[in-house]
């Protein structure tokens, strides 16, 4: 290890005061007149612009939020408890900013950009503001490169595409979290060279955690770790215990620290883990600085909140590079209302919505996504070519059997025609469940679709349909992986390659059949 | 706050009321008498602000203090006050009309803060200079702080002007630890 001499230190010492340059320090103050909840009164100030970052005391920062006719409203990002009436406020000129680029990759940072998880600073080169307006309509190009959440229920029915706004949305315990962490893990295939062979670009993803469980937050951080997706992801997070402010923003952050992937030609999914508790930070924010209470107490611009953020996701044009951003809003209903106000509001903004229901969820069905009420607005474009093939029977299938599945109670009183689409139904049900950090690739779920829409799973019982699909698949990974890679390249699944899909298949369900027997 | 507000109204009134009858002057000099005696005598700000006092009562003492020596407008005014209830309120109108004073006759205050006292040649080079920056008539304010090991701090308004030592420092360390890598 190379020592360095006294001399040498005492040379960049020099050398660093030699670029310092003495003058005169000029800058705007206000005096503080009322501090309290997260919010502080700051009198003087007079050339303060809006959404201008301020300095208080102690190195706390604030927002400045409310410019009135004697007085400054700020909202801080900080201990409140430091600042004491009296105090001097600077102004800094410069709107709250979030430090970005690759380095962030790995951590756990708070929403102003700092780090949270004790491995030390960030030093990165660049900043970008927080609040940025969104594209235009020239900027932007139509969705149409799939984002493989690895969920069969989601790319089969409900495919989402590299720039859309996906909603998830159920009552609380119901799984929304579950369905955005696999995704994030199925990303990790993104990232690997046979990924760049196939010609799929790496998404990076971001989690920002919005007024959750410190805990929560600790085993998502370390679920991540553990399925190696940190090394893509940035965990943004403003917990419980963090001013009402810093949770306002966080989103916000996240979005910032997904438009740098975005405009470098990159892709990047974002999710907001749950924009509820943004929404309610903000009415605290808002109440708390004496605007007018709106419906439910929100603020009148409420929907802007969420459009602004929502809007930030897109798919850029080719001429700026490609990149996109797609987002996952989570929203928490209360007892299954989406026709409360702040469901509602995201609902119109996004580009379909997964609905997951209590009931699906207490009934064993997992993820309990209700297919029949969730939607994507992006649709087939968002599917491989072999995808949108096999799934195509898929939602008629299951809305069919919806429908039927009062009178599956009634038994064998049936007609053969009903019998079977009850049959059939039954299977397809159990062959979407799946469980919690295993997404499938997608050529793999391919191959498990065709089997269950093809009526290979009829003769099954409904209790054999799940070790059904895993021998099957261990099978396909054994002695017919090429048929496999093949799907995966060419995206598409020619007749020579259903033709001996479906030969293998009844092989396979023959044997399979017989060993259920025994 | 909210009192600032409805103080700088009255205030506003009364500039506005010497404006149209040309007493500008006249009027600045009353508020300035009226104050001292606000600011000296607390027993007359009692006596303002009570409400067991008649309002007849407390114009008939105004009267017989101010009645010879201030204008009848000045006077008035001092009724209006007291007929809306907003006596306690005097002392920060007469400071908020002294505000509206400054800005008609384009006097601004300056806070100096310096390390060690200044010598009145100091000052007078002082006030020339920032008069002629500003270009308004300068009021000095000036105090010794020596947390601020050299230099001074200017505060005109909202502005303030760092050209203390402590502050220079400050930079130093902020630089110093920004660039602390020695592959610089």
């Amino acid at each position: 290890m190379a020592e360095v001499r006294p001399e040498e230190v005492s040379a960049i010492l020099r050398k660093q005061l030699a670029g310092f340059e003495k003058e005169t320090d000029i800058y705007d103050v206000g005096t503080v007149l009322q501090v309290g909840d997260g919010v502080a009164r700051v009198y003087g100030l007079t050339k303060v612009m809006m959404s201008e970052l301020v300095e208080f005391p102690h190195g706390v920062f604030g927002l400045v939020l409310n410019l009135e006719e004697d007085n400054v409203g700020c909202i801080l990002f900080g201990e409140a408890s430091k600042i004491k009436e009296g105090d001097t406020v600077k102004r800094t000129s410069r709107v709250a900013s979030l430090p970005v680029g690759e380095q962030m990759l790995g951590r756990v940072v708070n929403a102003l950009g700092l780090p949270t998880d004790g491995r030390g600073p960030i030093h990165t080169e660049k900043y970008l503001p927080i609040e940025r307006k969104a594209l235009g309509v020239i900027q932007r190009q139509p969705v149409k490169e799939p984002l493989q959440t690895g969920l069969k229920a989601v790319d089969g029915m409900i495919p989402i595409g590299r720039g859309q706004r996906e909603l998830i949305i159920g009552d609380r315990q119901t799984g929304k979290t579950a369905v955005a962490l696999d995704a994030i893990i199925n990303q990790r295939y993104t990232h690997t060279p046979e990924a760049k062979q196939q010609g799929i670009q790496p998404v990076y993803c971001i989690y920002v955690a919005i007024g959750q469980k410190s805990s929560t937050v600790a085993q998502v951080v370390d679920k991540l770790q553990q399925e190696g997706a940190m090394a893509y992801t940035v965990v943004i997070a403003a917990t419980a215990t963090d001013p009402a402010p810093m949770q306002y923003i966080s989103p916000y952050a996240g979005a910032t620290l997904g438009e740098y992937f975005r405009d470098s030609g990159r892709h990047a999914l974002v999710v907001y883990d749950d924009l509820t508790k943004q929404a309610q930070s903000y009415r605290q924010v808002s109440l708390l600085l004496r605007r007018p209470p709106g419906r439910e107490a929100y603020p009148g611009d409420v929907f802007y909140l969420h459009s602004r953020l929502l809007e930030r996701a897109s798919k850029l044009s080719n001429e700026l590079g490609g990149g996109s951003l797609t987002a996952f809003p989570v929203i928490e209903t209360q007892a299954s209302d989406v026709s409360a106000y702040i469901p509602t509001n995201v609902i119109s903004i996004t580009d379909g919505q997964i609905y997951l229901e209590p009931g699906m969820f207490n009934a064993g069905i997992r993820p309990a996504i209700n297919v029949g009420i969730s939607v994507s607005r992006v649709g087939g474009t968002a599917q491989i070519k072999a995808m949108r093939k096999v799934a195509g029977r898929l939602r008629l299938d299951l809305a069919q059997y919806a429908e039927l599945e009062a009178f599956a109670k009634f038994g064998s009183d049936l007609d053969k025609a009903t019998l079977a689409q009850l049959r059939r139904g039954a299977r397809l049900v159990e062959l979407l469940k799946q469980g919690q950090y295993v997404p499938m690739p997608v050529e793999k779920q391919v191959v498990s679709i065709f089997a269950g829409t093809n009526g290979f799973l009829d003769e099954i019982p409904v209790e054999q349909v799940q070790r059904f699909e895993h021998d099957l698949l261990e099978l396909m990974d054994l002695k017919h992986a090429a048929l496999l890679k093949e799907i995966a390249e060419k995206k598409d699944l020619s007749d020579a390659m259903t033709a001996s899909l479906k030969t293998l298949l009844t092989g396979f369900t023959a044997s399979f059949k017989a060993s259920v027997k025994a | 706050m909210r009192s600032t507000r409805v103080a700088r109204r009255y205030a506003q009134a009364l500039m506005k009321a010497a404006e149209e009858l040309r007493t500008i002057d006249a009027t600045a000099a009353d508020v300035e008498t009226i104050g001292a005696v606000v600011r000296s005598s607390r027993e007359f700000r009692r006596f303002l602000s009570s409400p067991v006092v008649s309002v007849a009562r407390k114009k008939a003492v105004l009267l017989e203090m101010f009645g010879t020596i201030i204008s009848p407008v000045s006077l008035s005014f001092l009724d209006l006050i007291i007929k809306q209830n907003r006596e306690p309120l005097l002392p920060e109108i007469l400071e908020q009309f002294a505000v509206l004073r400054d800005a008609q006759m384009g006097v601004v205050n300056a806070d100096v803060t310096t390390a060690v006292d200044m010598t009145p040649p100091q000052l007078r080079d002082l006030q020339n200079a920032l008069e002629q920056q500003t270009g308004k008539k300068v009021r000095l304010k000036v105090h010794a702080d020596p947390s601020i090991r050299g230099g001074l701090v200017i505060q005109i308004g909202d502005t303030v002007r760092d050209a203390s030592l402590t502050h220079q420092l400050e930079r130093l360390r902020e630089q110093f630890a920004r660039g602390a890598s020695l592959s610089h």
